[in-house]
């Protein structure tokens, strides 16, 4: 079996048992920045390594990664902004922190695939700012006692 | 043989030996120059079709979803955020797209003759299609800037099908510098534009 061959049985395999298990492509895309090394940049996932080879693993998560990626800068405001409200619903973070914190930190930005074109990643990052501007919009509008305005 | 005479073969030998060393380093220096050249051509183009002209990361950019949805919020700050954010984003995009075609366009007219033979009608019909592109890159900067990203649908199409036929005979002159690009979006631009509407 040739290299090529062995990471998308690997990919493959981190799309069956571990992607389908996760909704959004938010969440998918968070977690997969997650296994990579911020010092080397390189992806770990022991399960994955002890059943292929380490360097198989680490480019079967690249792979998944950019195809996340791509999946969200594909995605429409409407359906991102749903997207960053499930996922704050699921850190258990108060809302407004949440929103705070992403909004300071952009913690998206150190997220995104190695040598990912850098104005699809721009893109990315706008989108991002927009849809917190809209959920930051619609918690001070939920807080706001009717007639208030 | 006098020393005298000895002495002037000797100075004629030396300047004929500094000629020699001037014109190897000028050639030197074509051939560098050539080779970046090359490299910078085919940054332009890998950029172009993986990074700038990708159809869905077009009909992203000037999706008019988007736009409804935030019409829809009935609220002004909103409204503005994201008018500005487009605006920006556009004006990136298309500031990104000429600047590569600029790369693209130096490259054909100084180095593709030397690695490509293409025949004159292509090249003049290259010419027009560089030019027209970068009148459609400035009217789009200037209607982009005036009257935001959603104003300039057509012409979006049309240089996007412009710039693609660009990168097709671009791809041809640079065939035989392969180079695998692992980032960008992935879907590379076919030459077909991306329709908008």
């Amino acid at each position: 079996m040739t290299k090529s061959m062995e990471v998308q049985k690997a990919a493959d395999d981190v799309r069956g048992r571990t992607l389908a298990k996760i909704p959004r492509p938010l969440d998918r895309f968070i977690y997969l920045a997650s296994m990579r090394d911020y010092n080397t940049g390189l992806y770990h996932h022991e399960g994955l390594a002890s059943r292929f080879s380490q360097d198989i693993a680490c480019e079967a998560l690249a792979d998944c990664h950019r195809e996340v990626y791509r999946q969200l800068i594909s995605c429409s405001l409407e359906d991102l902004v749903s997207q960053i409200e499930a996922y704050m619903d699921s850190s258990r973070t108060p809302a407004r922190d949440f929103v705070s914190a992403w909004k300071g930190l952009e913690p998206y930005r150190v997220a995104v695939p190695v040598k990912s074109d850098p104005f699809s990643a721009e893109f990315l990052f706008s989108n991002f700012r927009i849809a917190l501007a809209i959920v930051e919009e619609r918690l001070t509008t939920a807080q706001t006692p009717r007639g208030a305005a | 043989m006098s020393v005298t005479q000895l002495v002037l073969f000797l100075i004629l030998g030396a300047g004929f030996l500094c000629l020699l060393y001037f014109f190897a380093g000028r050639a030197g220096a074509r051939a560098e120059r050539g080779a970046d050249a090359l490299l910078e051509a085919r940054e332009a183009l890998n950029s172009l079709q993986s990074g700038l002209l990708p159809p869905d990361l077009i009909v992203r950019i000037f999706a008019r979803d988007d736009l409804n949805f935030i019409t829809s919020m009935e609220s002004p700050k909103i409204e503005g955020v994201f008018l500005r954010e487009r605006r920006r984003i556009a004006l990136q995009w298309v500031a990104q797209v000429r600047k590569q075609v600029l790369n693209l366009k130096r490259f054909h007219s100084g180095e593709s003759r030397r690695y490509a033979q293409l025949n004159p009608r292509t090249e003049i019909a290259l010419a027009f299609d560089f030019a027209a592109l970068l009148i459609a890159c400035r009217v789009l900067q200037i209607v982009f800037y005036l009257r935001g990203p959603y104003a300039a649908s057509g012409i979006v199409n049309r240089a996007v099908g412009a710039a693609g036929k660009v990168c097709v005979v671009s791809e041809r002159s640079l065939a035989f510098l392969r180079s695998t690009n692992a980032g960008g979006l992935g879907g590379r631009s076919t030459g077909g534009s991306a329709a908008l509407l």
